[in-house]
């Protein structure tokens, strides 16, 4: 079998079967019911546009949690030695560490359309617009991901891996959010380049290239990164 | 079997390894002695492609440490302290390691219940790593290291935190193995390295002291002779003549009082001087009685001690 298929079943077992994954799985779950109920029974409106909208900080604060322990904690209990001794290469490493990220955030993403089929029996619901702004919660998802598990490669304690990637999610967020009130020449790269705001650009249900691209490219590149960092390791 | 040629590791600016030439045959258990801090383990990261050399290179059956995936499949490896996933259970976790090493599917199962009885986990197949205690997580990743079959196993001190039953029962399994594996293995305790290897070799401050086997080592580090002789008679002038023979002979003897007899210690720098037959013939011509005469080996303490005396640490 592929060395990164096994490493990517490993740690999603350990993401469903241990307390640490199924925590963080339950948490984001209540979280996103509680704010799925709360905004829908306000506007009385069969959409999920306020969902969407809150969907973001969520995965601010969740998906480092959930990526926190991936690298970080192989670097503390010295079975990165381990897994970098058997014939893998780093790539295979980086690679399916990210998957099994992403399946786990996947499955919860998934579990979530529950609110848009419940929604369905209640009214009449855009479901191309959903579709859209699915796919767009996946990639900001997917892209968020990759910036946390290069958060995680970062240290060997899983807390300040957390940190970390808070940290440099919270900063994409707050410069997207003050953006109109930079440089015209700032807002236009902040617009081009963040994630958040491709992501309100699917938010509209119009799915173009460019929003796909921008997000292939934030995971490619911190994917880099990450196995930059680990690679970098070896040599100090 | 390996063979490190000039291996050389600097971190930032310090040696950690440096210029280590050794060879280690096929089917042998060679030991790496050395006090803490020496560079055994980065010597056995390096061997093992975790860590890159900063200069020299190491063969493993022929393909170089460049060879990186080549060699890892032909190495086993317990890393210090025997890491593994707690969260796993441990028949999860061998599992995993076969997967990883790509054992195909049909003969994965065989492997792990080969292994499991060889390091003697059959009853703890389906609890949690977490839950066992060190000897058993040790003896886990030895289960995982050998789990490919691989040709040569590199041990990084694979009995420390044990309770010497649990020593005695690795020292076995390691034996046991040896013929037919190569294995490298660290350690400090010199006992183990003398019960289980076939030859060692000593390293500190990152260079290869000393290379052989204990005999080897024990001799070539004494440089001369030493005999420990209890003679019945007059002492004093039994030493006085062998003095006249052999003036660089270094002697202290003691008189046992309860039975009159005395313990000397003789040294002579010369291993060839033949202190023994003199000592006997010596002691025939003053007519006394020679009760004991042994020659005195260095333990490998000694020889340990003085390698690696007074490196700074």
């Amino acid at each position: 079998m592929n060395p990164m298929i096994a490493l990517c079943q490993k740690e999603w077992r350990i993401s469903m079967d241990t307390p640490q994954g199924y925590v963080v799985s339950i948490a984001f779950l209540l979280a996103s019911g509680f704010f799925f109920g709360s905004n829908l029974f306000l506007n009385g409106q069969a959409d999920m546009r306020h969902w969407f909208a809150i969907l973001p900080m969520l995965f601010i604060f969740f998906i480092p949690a959930m990526s926190m322990r991936l690298l970080a904690d192989e670097l503390h209990d010295g079975t990165y030695e381990l897994l970098a001794t058997m014939p893998t290469r780093t790539l295979d490493i980086v690679l399916g560490k990210y998957l099994s990220l992403l399946g786990h955030i996947t499955f919860l993403l998934a579990l979530t359309l529950l609110y848009p089929l419940t929604l369905s029996l209640l009214g009449n619901i855009d479901s191309g617009l959903i579709m859209a702004s699915y796919l767009g919660a996946w990639l900001l998802a997917a892209s968020f991901a990759a910036i946390c598990l290069y958060a995680s490669s970062l240290t060997s304690h899983a807390m300040i891996a957390y940190i970390v990637g808070l940290i440099l999610l919270l900063m994409i967020f707050l410069l997207s959010q003050i953006s109109p009130t930079l440089s015209p020449a700032l807002q236009d790269i902040i617009n081009m380049l963040g994630p958040i705001s491709h992501y309100h650009h699917l938010l509209r249900g119009v799915v173009s290239f460019d929003d796909v691209a921008v997000f292939v490219m934030v995971i490619i590149t911190f994917l880099s990164l990450c196995w930059f960092d680990l690679e970098r390791r070896r040599w100090r | 079997m390996i063979k490190a040629d000039n291996l050389t590791r600097k971190y930032g600016n310090q040696f950690a390894v440096q210029h280590l030439n050794f060879e280690v045959k096929r089917g042998e258990v060679m030991g790496l002695l050395g006090p803490n801090g020496a560079g055994k383990s980065t010597t056995m990261k390096m061997l093992t492609c975790f860590l890159p050399p900063s200069s020299g290179d190491a063969t493993i059956d022929g393909y170089g440490l460049s060879d990186s995936l080549k060699v890892r499949r032909l190495v086993g490896y317990l890393p210090e302290h025997a890491p593994s996933y707690h969260d796993l259970d441990v028949e999860a976790y061998l599992q995993f390691t076969g997967k990883m090493h790509g054992i195909p599917s049909a003969t994965r199962k065989d492997k792990i219940t080969e292994m499991s009885r060889a390091c003697g986990l059959e009853q703890v197949m389906f609890r949690r790593i977490e839950e066992l205690s060190k000897g058993y997580r040790q003896r886990v990743g030895l289960a995982a290291s050998m789990l490919h079959d691989p040709q040569c196993l590199i041990l990084d001190e694979p009995t420390t935190g044990l309770d010497p039953n649990q020593i005695i029962e690795i020292r076995h399994l390691i034996r046991h193995l040896g013929e037919q594996k190569t294995v490298l293995l660290s350690s400090h305790i010199l006992p183990e390295v003398q019960a289980v290897c076939d030859r060692m070799m000593i390293i500190d401050d990152g260079e290869l002291q000393a290379l052989g086997t204990s005999d080897e080592l024990s001799k070539q580090s004494q440089g001369g002779s030493a005999v420990i002789a209890t003679i019945a008679g007059d002492a004093a002038k039994v030493l006085e003549r062998l003095h006249k023979e052999l003036p660089e002979l270094d002697a202290s003897s003691e008189q046992n009082l309860e039975t009159g007899h005395v313990v000397c210690e003789l040294y002579h720098p010369d291993p060839t001087c033949g202190l023994a037959e003199k000592l006997f013939h010596a002691v025939v011509a003053e007519h006394s009685v020679l009760l004991e005469l042994r020659n005195e080996q260095a333990s490998l303490e000694d020889v340990f001690r003085k390698l690696t005396k007074g490196s700074p640490s």
